[in-house]
């Protein structure tokens, strides 16, 4: 991969393209929205499509007529490429890909909701709730990867921190007590990640697999031998209670899904916040990039490589634990053998995504979350469209994202180059 | 590179420790002339997943017991390219009978049979008509998933019940066919309106978690339900389910239906959650056909083993701590369902029944 950015390229004059990255985009944006107001309107029922602001039926809804919906939303989507396409209002880029991809989600959705209804509450919940294992978890990844470490074992990290949280957890009949020995267990991987690649200089990607695998086994040998038969001693660790945030948690649709929600979820949101500021105006951050970019260059300013690198690993070791504890503590009230399904692979699919940065992973968390709950969503309420498409969009999106949206991405130069000091 | 070594010796201690409780060989007994091995090869869930894989051990150590000249074996496959080289370890250590469990062995036992023609061997839920040699065992589980969709009819007080799968396959969506039939029968026999979220029978098209072991998704699944007003709902996804069963006891907005084996037996922390269970009885199966191979009787591989509600194969567990909560009236429904069934009054179809 060539390391020269579009930033850099932005100072050279090139000659300008007709068919640019907005133009292209905008084009394929015009393409959806005759989609959409054609396709989705001519098949939705002209009947209403309820948007509950609840988790179920009841309480206020958004009404709109279906048919409706996804041929006024579908000409939403088609304003937003065009004026992408015509190359007017190059300011607002972002805000016309925002608006485009909303526009054609909701005339979707007027489509398969017509005549039925959808709970907001409940939708902004799931997809929260999906995503936040998947935040965790990619902030782990950042803290590894900017410093220079590929984390391919969060997927480990998760297994040992689930597991340690309900094998503790029961034990000592404490939900943080569990949490810590989560954060524990993805330490424990962290420990082996750093020492083999950073000593013993071993293939980062293959050591990661390898150290899932390790996760994989030891956690479902230790289920097998050690949980299953005594349940009720080893894996039925207390769940994680629900903190209300008085006055923020009355807010309608957000109030509910962020103010009145586990303690988790505050973590996660407290850690973006304060890895993104960390990253970008502390010392440690400046550290952490410079080990991350250019090694060799930090080492002669006289910055410990590898402290700063085994550091960062070990920190985000303990936070894809904690990410673990999600599965165990939060989600449901026991471990079970190979329960995070692969979602660590997912959250640094995510990692990538938010172009390694605190901020960019959490919404590509989010945006993972909430085509996973929808597409739940839209099988139960019995939709058309094929089950094994449902589950495909998700991943469909994603894909879809990263190539039309987000474009080439740069990883830390010195990602995943063991540093030797010369 | 000390660290590494340090982990291949862990690696073998962990290894030896799983190989600690392999079972025994019953050597030097009275019967020891005649011995019939039965040799089993898990699928990938292992051998104690709680459902199918120990349902049929525990059936050839039931077989055990009851004909004391049956010697049990069995070897767990980590992943699906197991199955071969574990068929084949069988057949060269000459046991008598090797039963390969689960559907998704097929074809792997279809090979190996076909090229030991005069080895017996046995399938749980598969049929493989194209050899002479293999003994299948499958269950109509949609006659008791039709008592099943019958009961949460009757039980919902909202008026709509839910069911998802593990994966789309026949061994799965039978169950939901059965159960979404069983609420049609109850809306044709009390004119109600209950509805049915997650599967389509029609269009074979529902809900379906892409995974037997993820229980977030499970309960992700379970809270979508909950909000479209689901007051029961019967997950077919093994441990998947285990997330649903979790928020309902949490909640208490919900009750569940279990599948395969007593979810308050299997799963005894739910027991609280679980409205009853849709069994399949493949202990009962497995031990059925051991003791008749053990004492030298000749298995009938063209027809095999089709478990029914008439010959307890497939049944609806107990009510467990659902029993005073069930009206008893609804109890009487049921069980007169079961004897229509069993008499052939009403047929169940489905076009993921066992192939005859």
């Amino acid at each position: 991969m060539s390391t020269v950015t579009v930033e850099d390229l932005a100072g050279v004059t090139v000659p300008r393209r007709f068919w640019t990255r907005e133009r292209k985009t905008g084009a394929v944006f015009v393409a959806l929205g005759v989609l959409a107001a054609g396709l989705f309107g001519a098949l939705a029922p002209a009947e209403t499509a309820r948007f509950t602001l609840s988790e179920d039926a009841s309480g206020a809804a958004l009404k709109i007529n279906g048919q409706f919906g996804a041929i006024l939303f579908g000409i939403v989507t088609i304003g937003a490429g065009a004026t992408l396409l015509a190359g007017v209002a190059r300011r607002w880029t972002s805000t016309l890909l925002g608006l485009g991809i909303l526009a054609f989600v909701l005339s979707f959705l007027c489509w398969q909701v017509a005549g039925k209804f959808m709970p907001l509450v409940d939708t902004a919940k799931g997809s929260l709730e999906l995503a936040l294992p998947l935040i965790l978890g990619a902030l782990a990844g950042v803290l590894c990867e900017r410093s220079g470490v590929v984390n391919v074992a969060i997927e480990g990290q998760f297994l040992m921190g689930a597991f340690g949280a309900a094998l503790v957890g029961t034990m000592a009949a404490s939900v943080w007590i569990g949490l810590l020995s989560a954060a524990v267990g993805g330490l424990v991987i962290a420990v082996l990640l750093a020492v083999l690649a950073m000593r013993y200089l071993v293939d980062q990607v293959v050591l990661g697999i390898v150290l899932n695998l390790l996760a994989l086994g030891l956690t479902g040998f230790l289920y097998e031998r050690l949980m299953q038969p005594h349940a009720d001693v080893y894996n039925q660790p207390p769940r994680m209670p629900t903190w209300r945030i008085p006055g923020l948690a009355d807010i309608p649709v957000v109030g509910p899904v962020l103010f009145n929600t586990n303690p988790l979820v505050y973590l996660a949101l407290i850690l973006v916040a304060v890895i993104s500021v960390g990253l970008a105006r502390t010392r440690w951050g400046l550290r952490t990039r410079a080990v991350g970019e250019h090694p060799a260059a930090a080492d002669t300013v006289g910055i410990r490589v590898k402290g700063t690198r085994y550091r960062n690993v070990l920190l985000g070791g303990l936070i894809a634990g904690a990410g673990g504890a999600f599965f165990t503590l939060v989600s449901t009230g026991s471990f079970n053998k190979n329960m995070t399904s692969g979602a660590g692979f997912i959250a640094l699919a995510a990692l990538i995504f938010g172009r390694w940065t605190p901020v960019g992973a959490f919404f590509a968390a989010l945006f993972f979350g909430f085509a996973n709950k929808l597409a739940t969503y839209l099988s139960a309420i019995g939709s058309p469209v094929p089950s094994q498409f449902l589950n495909m969009l998700p991943y469909l999106a994603t894909l879809i994202a990263v190539a039309g949206l987000v474009g080439r991405v740069r990883a830390p130069a010195a990602d995943g180059k063991p540093f030797i000091k010369g | 590179m000390r660290i590494v070594s340090v982990f291949a010796v862990g690696g073998l201690a962990l290894s030896a420790a799983a190989c600690g409780e392999a079972p025994k060989n019953n050597e030097g007994g009275s019967n020891a002339a005649n011995k019939y091995t039965a040799c089993m090869v898990t699928d990938t869930g292992g051998i104690d997943d709680k459902s199918f894989n120990a349902g049929a051990w525990a059936g050839l150590q039931a077989a055990q017991k009851t004909q004391s000249n049956v010697d049990p074996k069995y070897v767990a496959s980590a992943a699906e390219a197991d199955y071969e080289p574990n068929l084949t370890q069988y057949v060269n250590q000459k046991c008598n009978f090797i039963l390969a469990v689960g559907g998704l062995m097929r074809d792997a036992t279809l090979k190996i049979a076909q090229a030991n023609a005069n080895q017996e061997f046995g399938i749980v839920d598969s049929k493989i008509a194209e050899v002479k040699n293999v003994y299948p065992m499958q269950f109509d589980t949609a006659q008791a998933a039709f008592l099943a969709g019958y009961l949460a009819a009757g039980y919902s007080k909202t008026g709509t019940v839910a069911t998802y799968g593990g994966m789309k396959i026949p061994p799965v969506t039978i169950f939901m066919d059965g159960f979404v039939d069983g609420v049609a029968h109850y809306n044709k026999v009390k004119n109600k309106d209950v509805k049915v979220l997650g599967w389509n029978k029609a269009t074979q098209n529902g809900t379906f978690a892409e995974a037997f072991t993820d229980q977030a998704k499970g309960k992700a699944i379970s809270d979508t339900f909950v909000a479209q007003r689901a007051d029961v709902i019967m997950p077919v996804a093994g441990g998947t389910g285990l997330g649903t069963a979790s928020a309902a006891k949490e909640s208490g907005k919900f009750s569940v239906i279990w599948v395969d084996s007593d979810g308050c037996e299997s799963a005894a922390q739910y027991c609280s959650a679980f409205l009853s269970t849709v069994e399949k009885n493949i202990s009962g199966a497995v031990e059925q056909a051991v003791v008749a191979g053990a004492k030298g009787d000749k298995l009938d591989n063209a027809t095999g083993y089709v478990g029914t509600l008439a010959n307890d194969g497939v049944s609806l567990a107990p009510y467990h701590e659902f029993d005073g909560k069930v009206p008893a009236e609804l109890k009487a429904e049921v069980e007169k369902l079961k004897a229509d069934v069993v008499s052939g009054a009403i047929k169940v179809e489905s076009p993921n029944s066992p192939t005859k």
